[in-house]
């Protein structure tokens, strides 16, 4: 029996410790053993896996950016969800605003999620700069109310949109799941309206460093995409991790993060 | 109008729990019931669960909570076994009997066409063993007959005090099922005194006659012991004379004795602490065996049909857990 993959993860929430004992227990009794360790927040993650405390970081997209500009691109992504493939930001505003699209946002105000998120607030930002008015022509109210976890909690973005219900703000960017979340449009007729809503990019992936050689990352990478949706044992993780399937990695999803990051001087450690 | 702030206070506060954990999520300002239905229409969509509506405030589960039925062993699953009782009445008056049986206990006999019903229906049913008891069966003439049509349908048990096979019911045993039917005789301890303290002079003597004949005449016999919870660990003895009466040891059943019917002492036991068993008198369809005299363990009048008391049963036993489990949640003392 070889050595377990110890693979690392940010605790957002409670869950995410029986996310991780299911992940293990699937892959208990397998040709690749992994236990996992949690940490409170990514600029520690990504330390412990450039140190090599940890063999494999499940790393939000920031988190991968900042990885690979420490590691000079020699990180490599194993695997990510369906659904990181295809993220978006959504901007919302109240229902009737009618701002039509991104140039709607010229001289109002716009609620941003946490400045580590890159959903909420490093993208919306190079969306307002390369799709509307540019981010000098609108007022940014950011509320960085989960900084660390880079957005994960949804705290911030529910801030964000308490704002624009309050009217502290007209609008909020937000990112695709904690849209579906509140139910779109449907569970709170009247409350927002989606007006422009982002090109897809890529979210979470495995990150691993070159000193976890393929032959052990190999089989845990095969066990992990057996994961299937139908069978009832793997069901429960995959429902509670937000996916039905796990994919090989997009990585040109990252691209507008990696222009973003570049743009707005966000540091590659923290 | 519902306040809009809810939604977005059920996704941050449910967040915020474990898979299985709940939450207190107040409602805000507005109509109730179109603020229940927003939750419910939130928990629905978002795959969470609805415990309650409680006052001002709605308790909301992470996930859906787990199938209480399927956390139970095969064997515990209500409406597994059904039991029947095909009588009150009793040659003996045992002090602590569950349901007061005694010879001047009315009969209020099942009668062999609700048996025969019942058999035939709990073969639909899924049930997959039959368990006969009372009373004293054998004080039915036609006791024959209702292990007959139930042995014809499904394994049986019989439960017996032993105490009656001569005569014209030696030979009503004699006409049973041997590969279908066991027995399962009461006996409580391995010397007469403390079996005939509780269940009369002379019966522990006759108990064990009986024990043997039905051994001898080729049936399974199980033998069942009633004992106050201190003595259920001092069983050395008892064991070693049922072992000589050729009792397997598997078939030494011990009981607890239950605070019930005529029992001054004993183990409590209520709905919110018994896994249920299905239950048939002639008076209607009770949750464990150990109350099938007391209503406040009645499930329904209605004796028919069978699957739908199993059914009731069986939403009455998840709703109860899942109740229970939100109330061990929501238990704080500080």
């Amino acid at each position: 029996m070889s050595k377990p993959l110890i693979v690392g993860a940010v605790a957002y929430t409670p869950n995410v410790v029986t996310i991780w004992e299911g992940i293990r227990d699937y892959f208990a009794g397998s040709a690749s053993e992994m236990d996992f360790v949690l940490f409170s927040n990514y600029g520690r993650q990504v330390d412990s896996l450039i140190d090599g405390t940890i063999d494999l970081a499940w790393n939000t997209n920031l988190a991968w950016v900042r990885t690979v500009a420490q590691t000079d691109g020699a990180c490599r992504a194993l695997a990510m969800r369906d659904t990181d493939t295809v993220f978006r930001t959504v901007f919302v505003a109240r229902t009737g605003s009618n701002l039509g699209g991104l140039d709607g946002l010229k001289g109002r105000r716009l609620a941003l999620g946490s400045k580590d998120s890159a959903q909420a607030a490093i993208l919306p930002v190079h969306f307002l700069d390369h799709n509307g008015p540019g981010a000098d022509e609108v007022e940014l109210l950011r509320i960085d109310s989960d900084v660390g976890k880079h957005g994960d909690t949804g705290r911030s973005e529910l801030d964000a949109l308490r704002a624009v219900l309050d009217e502290r703000a007209d609008a909020a960017a937000i990112g695709i799941n904690t849209w579906e979340a509140i139910g779109r449009e449907e569970l709170m007729p009247g409350a927002f309206e989606a007006f422009w809503e982002s090109p897809t990019y890529s979210h979470c992936n495995f990150t691993a460093l070159p000193r976890v050689p393929e032959e052990r990352t190999g089989p845990w990478l095969e066990r992990l995409l057996a994961m299937d949706w139908d069978n009832p044992e793997h069901r429960p993780i995959l429902e509670m991790e937000g996916l039905r399937r796990w994919v090989s990695p997009k990585l040109d999803g990252y691209a507008s993060l990696v222009e973003a990051v570049k743009e707005q001087g966000i540091s590659a450690r923290w | 109008m519902v306040s809009h702030g809810l939604v977005l206070d059920l996704v941050e506060r449910v967040g915020t729990v474990a898979r299985h954990g709940t939450v207190s999520v107040p409602l805000g300002e507005g109509d109730p019931e179109e603020l229940a239905a927003t939750v419910a229409a939130w928990c629905a969509r978002s795959g969470n669960e609805l415990v309650e509506v409680r006052g001002s405030r709605a308790v909301v589960r992470r996930g859906r909570s787990p199938d209480p039925l399927a956390e139970l062993a095969p064997d515990l699953v209500p409406g597994t076994r059904l039991w029947m009782y095909t009588n009150f009445d009793c040659n003996l008056a045992c002090d602590y009997c569950c349901v007061r049986s005694s010879p001047q206990s009315a009969r209020r006999a099942l009668g062999l066409d609700r048996v025969r019903r019942l058999a035939t229906e709990a073969l639909a049913a899924g049930v997959s063993e039959l368990i006969l008891t009372g009373g004293e069966p054998f004080l039915l003439p036609d006791i024959d007959e209702l292990v007959t049509v139930c042995t014809a349908e499904l394994p049986t048990t019989l439960l017996t005090n032993g105490m009656l096979f001569r005569g014209r019911r030696l030979e009503a045993l004699r006409q049973m099922d041997r590969t279908q039917l066991a027995l399962q005789i009461s006996l409580d301890s391995a010397t007469p005194e403390q079996h005939d303290g509780h269940r009369g002079r002379g019966s522990w003597e006759r108990a064990v006659a009986g024990i043997r004949t039905a051994h001898d005449e080729g049936f399974r016999v199980r033998v069942a012991a009633t004992l106050p919870y201190e003595q259920t660990h001092e069983l050395a003895a008892f064991h070693t004379f049922l072992d000589s009466l050729g009792i397997a040891r598997e078939d030494q059943v011990i009981r607890a004795l239950a605070h019930r019917g005529a029992a001054d002492n004993g183990i409590e036991l209520t709905l919110e602490s018994l896994i249920p068993e299905v239950t048939v008198t002639a008076d209607g369809v009770y949750w464990h065996p150990v109350s099938a005299d007391h209503d406040d363990q009645l499930v329904t009048r209605d004796i028919f049909p069978l699957q739908d008391a199993i059914t009731e049963v069986r939403r009455r036993f998840t709703e109860q857990r899942a109740q229970a489990t939100a109330a061990a949640q929501w238990f704080p003392c500080a």
